[in-house]
């Protein structure tokens, strides 16, 4: 059976993706984040546009494609988000 | 000796749940999660309840100097921390029952509760009990899935506070028995053994948010 994610593991695991694996150094395309990620265009692109609105993504545009990179408070959060899913772990929790 | 561990139980109480409740919400404001908010108020309800209960001794035994600590305070203090214990078995009812539906998020869970005419700490206690034991139990099923070990210390801490609720209420039946004496002291190392993973918590890596600070 397929694990559910809650929305906050998605943006976790699109985080971590523009963070750990990088084609290359002009960040993830939106392409590779549907197929890291696991979702569909149409939720991934609403939630792209929330992460670059909230600073935590920062949206390059190369040779007429968007890119994607992670920027310094998506570190941030991102290490919070590794810290508190430890602490509801505890709790029996999902974040 | 009933006064000395009623008093140590309640201090400790509110300060392990001021202490995790503050790391929920910290955690709510750095990363917006609802579980985590309602954890936050789950371990404030908490820390407020016992809170209540020690500051209700206190008057007695420095004011009021009646003997007995008022009736009502004891109640309330009870019922708050029900509270808390309801939003931490909420939680787990939320995942358990309805992960995938917004409506149910949204308006929420509440159990109906028939109520006596016994006395209503005795219905907070009994409810408190219940909620206690669903949410060790689910905890320890949590384990089963994610292995990770600090579950068990907190299932560990739940079903000590549920049996020590449970004691708490069956002394009545037997008022001048060593039984509240020991739902106390078995509370006590329910909330120790509660607040042993979460002080494991690396909060030293976070950069908390400027509203915070």
């Amino acid at each position: 059976m397929a694990e559910y994610r809650t929305h906050m593991k998605i943006i976790g695991d699109i985080l971590a993706t523009t963070r750990d694996e990088l084609q290359d150094e002009n960040g993830a395309s939106v392409t590779y984040l549907i197929r890291k990620a696991n979702i569909s265009h149409s939720r991934i692109s609403r939630i792209l546009k929330t992460l670059v609105s909230q600073g935590l993504l920062e949206q390059l545009d190369t040779q007429g494609s968007n890119k994607y990179k992670i920027s310094q408070s998506g570190r941030e959060f991102l290490q919070a988000y590794y810290t508190f899913t430890d602490f509801a772990d505890n709790f029996g929790l999902n974040i | 000796m009933e006064f000395l561990l009623e008093n140590i139980l309640n201090l400790i109480g509110f300060l392990v749940g001021l202490v995790i409740g503050i790391m929920a919400i910290i955690g709510f404001r750095n990363t917006g999660s609802p579980t985590l908010f309602r954890l936050t108020i789950a371990f404030f309800s908490i820390s407020l309840g016992f809170f209540v209960v020690w500051a209700g001794y206190m008057v007695e035994d420095f004011v009021i100097k009646s003997g007995s600590i008022e009736r009502w305070v004891q109640t309330l203090g009870i019922a708050i921390q029900t509270v808390g214990y309801f939003f931490i078995a909420f939680s787990h009812s939320i995942k358990s029952f309805f992960p995938k539906s917004r409506y149910f998020r949204s308006i929420g869970v509440f159990p109906l509760f028939l109520i006596s005419s016994v006395q209503l700490e005795h219905i907070f206690r009994s409810v408190s009990f219940i909620l206690l034991a669903y949410g060790a139990i689910e905890t320890m099923l949590s384990y089963f899935e994610n292995k990770n070990k600090g579950a068990i210390s907190v299932a560990v801490g739940l079903a000590l506070l549920a049996l020590g609720e449970f004691l708490g209420w069956y002394s009545f039946v037997f008022p001048e028995s060593i039984l509240y004496s020991a739902s106390m002291t078995i509370k006590i190392g329910g909330l120790i053994a509660l607040f042993i993973p979460v002080s494991k918590v690396p909060l030293t890596k976070i950069k908390f948010d400027e509203g915070l600070e």
